[in-house]
C-alpha cells in the first residue's frame, strides 16, 4: 500500500511538477484532514464490528450549530458547540444502537437522514454567514509550514493510535469486532464500550465540522454530502475489514492518504472529474480485492 | 447577507433596464481596446455597470486560466463553458474548466480553487456556490497573487477584480411583472427560488417579491421554498404545492431547472395554462414547455456572452488593461409568441457541442 502511494506520488510529480510545491502539499494534506478525522471516528466504528453513516451529515448539523453558536456566544462557544453537538449525535447513535439493539447501519442511517434535517430545520435551508474573519484562521492558517488542519488531523492520529493500542477500550473494541459473542462471554461490557464508539465517531466529526465550518466561514446545512462513503472507502482501501476486527489508524491512514492524493493528483494532471469518480470506484474495489487476495494466498 | 450585491444591483438596475427590450444583446467586437466605459472605477454610489464589453487584443503570452463552476448539468452552464472555452481560443489562452458536481458541493469547490492556486494558473474565473462560503477560497487565491473573475453567481468576497453578471434583480422584476399583468393583479402565487446561498436565487426572489407587494398588492405569495436547482426538486415541491394551496395561480421560478419539473406537475395536475409560470434561462424542456402554453415566460440570460466576458476580463487584467467593477449581460423575454424569432446564440452552446470538462 505504502508503495502505491509513492508511485501515485511519483507519477503526478512527473506530470505536473507543481504536485511537489510546498504550496501544493499544505494544499493536499488541507483538503485531506476533514476526510482524515471523519476516517478516524469510522475507524473505531467498523473495527468494533459496525459502521457510521451519520458522519457525513453531522459534518451539517455540526456547522449550522458551531455558526449559530458562534454567531449569539462568539468564537469559543461556536466551536465547543459544534464538537458537543457531534459527540452528542454520536451518544443518541451509541444508544440506540448499544440500548435498543438497533444494528449499527440502520441506526446511523437514520441518523443520516435526521441530521441532515436537523441542519436544514435550525438553518431554514440558508447558509448561516457572518462569522467573526478570525475564524478563517482554524482552516487557512498554519502552525509554522504546516496547515492548522493538517496539525490537528495529525494530532488526532496520534490520539487515536494510542487509544486503540495501549488502553483497554482499544482492545475491546478489536475484541467486539473479532467476535461479539466471545467478547460478551469473557465478561467485556460490550454495550457501553459500543456507545463509547459512536461517541468517539461524532467527536471526531464534531472536529472535521468545525474545520470544515471555518474553511467556507460559515454554517452551510448541505455540506458533507456523501462524505460517510469516502470515510468508509478510506478504511477499506488501506487494509480495515468491513466486517471487523482487522485493520487500525495505520490502516485507514493508507486510505486517507490514496483518496487525497487521487482527488488533488487528478485534478493537477488534468483528468476529468467524471473520469475521476470512474478511477476512485475502481481503486476501492480493487484495493479490497488485492487485499483479500493475498490473504487467501496465505 | 448579501446585501451589498444588493444594494449595488438597485443602483444599476436603471442603466440595465435601458438595456431590456433591446432584445439581443450586443455581439463580440473584434475592436482592440477594452472596453472600458469612463466612469467605470467611479465609486460604485454613482459608476453604471458596464453592458458592453469587446474583445481585448490578443495577447503575445498564452494564458493559463483556471475556472471553477457549480455544475455542468444544465444547458445554462454548458453555454457558459462554451462562452469559456471559445474566447480562450480566440486570446490564445489556456483553460482548466472544474466543475463541483452541484450547488451541494461547497467543499469540492473549495479543493478545486485551491488546486488551481497550487498548480499556479495566470487568474481564477469563478461561479460561486455560495456567497460566504468561498470568501476564504477567493481570498487565499489573491494572497497567492492570482487574480480572481467572479461570473454569474457571486462571492461575499471584496477582493475580486470584477463581477460579470445578469442583472438579477431585474430578472425577478421581469418575473414580477409579466405575472402580475397575466393574473391582472390578483392571484396566488408559490415561489421556487432555487439554491439557498447563491446570490441569483436571493436577489431575483427578493426582488420579485419587493415589486409584486409594490405594483401588484393584491397578488398574494402563500409559500415559497429553496431547493437543489434541479428538475427533479421542482417537480417535488410543486407537486407538494398544488396539494398543500390548490387555489394556486401563479408560480415563479428562480431558474428554469426547478421549472421544467414544476411544469411537469402542473400538466399532471391538469392545471396547465391556467397557472402561470415564470422561469428563468432557456433550457430545450423549458422551450418544450413554453411551446405547449405549461410555462408562461421565461427571462433568458446569455451564459455564452458571461463566459466570454469572463475570459476578457481576466486577459485584459493580467495585460495590466483597467477591467470595469461590475458588468451585466443583456436579458430578454421568451414567450410562446417570440419563441421562434429568438437569437439564441448567446443564450445557448451550438448544438451537440459538449464541454471538455476537466
Amino acid at each position: 500500500m505504502p508503495a502505491v502511494i509513492v508511485g501515485l506520488a511519483i507519477v503526478f510529480g512527473s506530470i505536473n511538477p507543481n504536485f511537489w510545491s510546498a504550496t501544493n502539499l499544505a494544499n493536499v494534506s488541507r483538503q485531506m484532514s476533514i476526510l482524515a478525522l471523519l476516517s478516524l471516528g469510522q475507524t473505531f466504528a467498523i473495527l468494533s464490528g459496525g459502521i457510521d453513516l451519520s458522519v457525513g451529515s453531522l459534518l451539517a448539523l455540526v456547522s449550522v450549530v458551531c455558526a449559530q453558536q458562534m454567531k449569539a456566544y462568539g468564537l469559543v462557544a461556536g466551536m465547543a458547540a459544534g464538537v458537543l453537538v457531534g459527540g452528542l449525535a454520536g451518544l443518541v447513535n451509541g444508544v440506540i444502537i448499544a440500548k435498543g439493539r438497533v444494528p449499527p447501519f440502520i441506526a446511523t442511517l437514520g441518523m443520516l437522514v435526521a441530521a441532515r434535517g436537523a441542519a436544514l430545520t435550525l438553518s431554514g435551508g440558508l447558509p448561516i454567514a457572518g462569522l467573526p474573519r478570525e475564524f478563517l484562521v482554524l482552516g487557512a492558517g498554519y502552525i509554522g509550514p504546516f496547515p492548522i488542519p493538517t496539525v490537528i488531523a495529525a494530532v488526532a492520529f496520534v490520539l487515536a493510535h494510542v487509544i486503540l493500542s495501549r488502553t483497554r477500550f482499544g482492545r475491546y473494541v478489536y475484541a467486539m469486532g473479532s467476535n461479539e459473542e466471545a467478547a460478551v462471554l469473557s465478561g467485556i461490557n460490550v454495550g457501553g464500550y459500543k456507545m463509547l464508539v459512536y461517541v468517539a465517531s461524532g467527536l471526531f466529526a464534531g472536529v472535521a465540522g468545525v474545520i470544515l465550518t471555518a474553511r467556507v466561514i460559515s454554517g452551510q446545512p448541505t455540506l458533507g454530502e456523501v462524505q460517510e462513503l469516502y470515510s468508509i472507502a478510506a478504511v477499506v482501501i488501506g487494509g480495515g475489514r468491513i466486517s471487523g476486527g482487522v485493520g487500525g489508524i495505520g490502516t485507514t491512514l493508507m486510505g486517507v492518504l490514496i483518496l487525497g492524493i487521487l482527488g488533488n493528483g487528478l485534478n493537477l494532471v488534468q483528468v476529468s472529474s467524471y473520469i475521476q469518480n470512474i478511477v476512485i470506484g475502481a481503486i476501492i474495489v480493487g484495493a479490497v480485492y488485492i487485499d483479500l487476495a493475498r490473504e487467501r494466498r496465505r | 447577507m448579501n446585501e451589498r450585491m444588493r444594494t449595488r444591483g438597485a443602483l444599476v438596475a436603471l442603466a440595465a433596464v435601458v438595456m431590456l427590450g433591446c432584445g439581443r444583446g450586443t455581439q463580440p467586437s473584434q475592436e482592440a481596446a477594452p472596453g472600458v466605459t469612463p466612469g467605470a472605477s467611479a465609486p460604485a454610489a454613482t459608476a453604471a455597470a458596464v453592458t458592453d464589453y469587446p474583445r481585448p487584443a490578443k495577447p503575445s503570452k498564452q494564458y493559463r486560466i483556471g475556472i471553477s463552476i457549480p455544475h455542468l448539468s444544465n444547458p445554462h452552464y454548458v453555454g457558459q463553458a462554451y462562452g469559456y472555452i471559445d474566447e480562450a481560443q480566440n486570446l490564445g489562452a489556456h483553460v482548466t474548466l472544474l466543475e463541483a458536481g452541484g450547488y451541494e458541493h461547497l467543499d469540492k469547490q473549495i479543493s478545486q480553487i485551491e488546486d488551481l492556486v497550487a498548480s499556479k494558473v495566470d487568474a481564477i474565473i469563478l461561479a460561486a456556490i455560495s456567497g460566504p462560503g468561498t470568501i476564504g477560497a477567493v481570498e487565499n487565491a489573491v494572497a497567492a497573487g492570482i487574480p480572481v473573475i467572479n461570473v454569474n453567481v457571486m462571492t461575499d468576497s471584496d477582493k475580486v477584480v470584477t463581477r460579470i453578471r445578469s442583472d438579477d434583480d431585474v430578472i425577478g422584476r421581469m418575473q414580477a411583472d409579466f405575472m402580475g399583468e397575466r393574473l391582472k393583479g390578483a392571484g396566488n402565487v408559490v415561489m421556487l427560488r432555487g439554491a439557498p446561498g447563491t446570490s441569483w436565487a436571493e436577489i431575483r426572489g427578493n426582488a420579485f417579491k419587493q415589486q409584486m407587494a409594490a405594483k401588484y398588492p393584491s397578488v398574494k405569495i402563500l409559500g415559497e421554498q429553496y431547493s437543489q436547482s434541479t428538475p427533479t426538486d421542482g417537480l417535488r415541491l410543486m407537486e407538494d404545492f398544488l396539494q398543500t394551496f390548490p387555489q394556486i395561480s401563479g408560480v415563479y421560478n428562480g431558474a428554469d431547472s426547478t421549472a421544467v419539473g414544476a411544469a411537469q406537475a402542473v400538466k399532471s395536475a391538469g392545471k396547465a395554462g391556467s397557472v402561470v409560470m415564470t422561469a428563468t434561462d432557456f433550457q430545450l424542456d423549458t422551450e418544450k414547455f413554453i411551446r405547449e402554453g405549461v410555462i408562461s415566460a421565461s427571462v433568458l440570460q446569455q451564459p455564452v456572452t458571461m463566459g466570454r466576458w469572463g475570459v476578457r476580463a481576466a486577459i485584459s487584467y493580467l495585460e495590466k488593461k483597467p477591467v470595469p467593477p461590475v458588468m451585466f449581460t443583456a436579458l430578454m423575454t421568451a414567450t410562446k409568441d417570440n419563441l421562434d424569432r429568438l437569437d439564441l446564440s448567446a443564450v445557448r452552446a451550438p448544438a451537440g457541442w459538449t464541454p471538455p470538462v476537466r
